[in-house]
């Protein structure tokens, strides 16, 4: 559906993205991740045409973006960060001239979109007047109104309250689950992707460090978090497991290892275990170490 | 995409904000005072004087026409150029600074079909602000004087003497005058337009136009500079003033109408090429 191919950008000599490529299938929700700085951005701002590609090439649904940016973008909507609407106009003035620029507007599927996103009682308010929640809000009415097939999401739940996350997360794996939306979300916020993403890209300094499926990165290794004693001992009762130490109170287990057998063996020792938690790697996990490693990494 | 729904929403941004306003206002506050100066009776006895002086009756030429056409003379360029400049100079800067421009940029709208509904809204502000100039001065004029009365035409530098004893005859004339003032106040619009378009602040785009034009116009002013006073953007923008000839000089308004729409053409070119070159970091 959304193929990044081999982008360069260079802004005023200074490599910005250097040869980035991902694919995004249909109906699948990419995370692309990264410091400030790092490229999401400039790589957001190619696949919408606002920045030219120095090298490479965006294609959407088969259409190059540099070879036909309206046509390509006829299926795309598109979130920002704090979005800027004209701030002395309603909402509802606002999706129409933003639709102006796409197509006709059907106040029905209008009406349909606002309701959905929980914006009726004010589309006619000023959006002056509107929270950070309820101008997020609007900002999915207007990318959803062109009837998208793929969303692309740039820090869209930058600045929202907890309960702002989670609806919009929820509103997004819904459109997902009932019309097979293709998503690009990127986002420096690691427990957002990790929750939303199937896939996800790593940018850093302008580079992929790394691709691959959230899943299984998730489940690669498990940690546990253990409180013993005597603490010492433990590295030895576990490594007939294939077991490893990594800091005084962390260890690893393969996946396929049955933690019940450990405990069970390490209380059989006679190790007195106050507590044995497990503890996922967590996106922030590899996150920290792929920025202190430097190396590319692809995981297919 | 349908242009006039674009150009309709882009009507509304524009009248939706209170600057735009800025310039009836003052223009209105403007026409109160000349008409109160107007009434004056030194005022009166100094149009007195000048009528019969080029052998005309002042019962005939003291009218609402000949007040509007000299509110229309003496405002428009250097007054009106103010809101134009300040106006068109904010039409792509302001939603550049703003932040507008990413959502419409995600948007599948080229930039040059972009501009071309901006320039569109500019220039029909533009005429709009024109006539509305034109109709509430007249109107205002009408309240103090009458609706009776010829239009009588004096423009010393541009050598313009005319004088319409009948009111439709002059009416149609001071309308024919207000089309070409527009046309030329579009030149100021275009050249704010083409600087809004470049990478500076919406201020900048406006103070940079209004200095090209009052440069243009002090030198074309210089007595040395007289043999070349074709050449200045201001001396055509003044073209207008040969419509109210009594024998339409065609050739004339023609050739400076052409210079013009040239010059517009071509601000409007480069402001698109400058537009359609940056990039627009999200």
């Amino acid at each position: 559906m959304l193929e990044i191919n081999d982008l360069w950008k260079h802004f005023r000599g200074m490599p910005a993205l250097k040869g980035v490529s991902f694919r995004v299938e249909r109906g699948q929700i990419y995370g692309l991740l990264g410091h400030n700085g790092a490229g999401k951005s400039t790589t957001l701002g190619i696949i919408l045409g606002m920045v030219a590609a120095t090298k490479g090439d965006v294609v959407i649904d088969g259409i190059s973006i540099q070879k036909d940016r309206s046509r390509a973008l006829r299926k795309v909507g598109a979130i920002f960060e704090a979005p800027s609407f004209y701030e002395y106009l309603s909402g509802w003035h606002n999706l129409k001239i933003l639709m102006s620029y796409t197509g006709p507007f059907e106040e029905k599927l209008a009406r349909e979109v606002v309701e959905r996103v929980g914006l009726t009682k004010r589309i006619d308010s000023k959006v002056q007047t509107y929270s950070h929640g309820m101008r997020q809000r609007l900002a999915l009415a207007q990318a959803l109104l062109p009837e998208p097939e793929i969303l692309l999401l740039d820090e869209p739940t930058d600045g929202l309250d907890p309960e702002g996350i989670k609806w919009f997360r929820d509103f997004i794996l819904d459109l997902r689950k009932e019309r097979g939306m293709t998503v690009l979300f990127n986002s420096h916020l690691l427990a957002e992707v990790e929750q939303m993403c199937d896939r996800i890209a790593i940018l850093q300094g302008g580079e992929r460090v790394f691709e691959g499926p959230i899943k299984g990165l998730a489940e690669e290794q498990i940690r546990y978090e253990i409180d013993a004693e005597p603490s010492g001992h433990v590295a030895a009762i576990i490594a007939p497991h294939g077991g490893t130490v990594e800091n005084a109170g962390v260890i690893h287990l393969p996946h396929s290892v049955d933690a019940a057998h450990v405990l069970h063996d390490l209380v059989f020792a006679g190790i007195k275990v106050r507590s044995f938690t497990p503890k996922r790697r967590s996106l922030e996990d590899l996150y920290m170490e792929i920025k202190h490693e430097h190396k590319p990494r692809l995981i297919v | 995409m349908n242009f006039l729904s674009q150009l309709s929403g882009e009507m509304r941004k524009l009248f939706a904000r209170p600057r735009t306003y800025i310039g009836y206002i003052a223009f209105l506050a403007m026409e109160i005072l000349i008409l109160v100066v107007y009434k004056l009776d030194r005022t009166q006895d100094y149009t007195r004087k000048q009528l019969q002086n080029n052998g005309l009756e002042f019962d005939t030429y003291y009218s609402s026409l000949s007040i509007t056409f000299t509110i229309m003379l003496l405002s428009m360029f250097v007054l009106g150029s103010v809101f134009f400049a300040l106006v068109a100079g904010d039409i792509v800067a302001k939603e550049h600074e703003d932040g507008n421009l990413r959502l419409i940029f995600a948007r599948p709208i080229s930039r040059l079909r972009l501009l071309l509904v901006k320039y569109s809204a500019v220039c029909l502000y533009t005429i709009s602000f024109v006539f509305f100039v034109g109709i509430s001065g007249y109107l205002m004029a009408v309240a103090a004087v009458g609706w009776e009365g010829g239009l009588f035409v004096m423009e010393p530098k541009m050598k313009v003497f005319a004088a319409y004893p009948e009111w439709s005859e002059g009416a149609s004339r001071l309308a024919l005058g207000a089309l070409g003032i527009s046309f030329s106040m579009i030149t100021i619009s275009s050249i704010a337009f083409m600087f809004s378009c470049f990478k500076m602040k919406p201020a900048a785009a406006t103070i940079i136009t209004l200095s090209i034009l009052f440069v243009d116009m002090i030198l074309q002013n210089f007595p040395f500079f007289r043999p070349y006073e074709e050449w200045f953007v201001t001396w055509r923008m003044s073209a207008w003033l040969f419509l109210m000839e009594n024998h339409l000089p065609w050739a004339k308004v023609l050739e400076s109408f052409a210079f013009l729409g040239g010059l517009n053409a071509t601000v409007f070119v480069i402001g698109w090429l400058s537009f359609q070159s940056r990039d627009f970091k999200t």
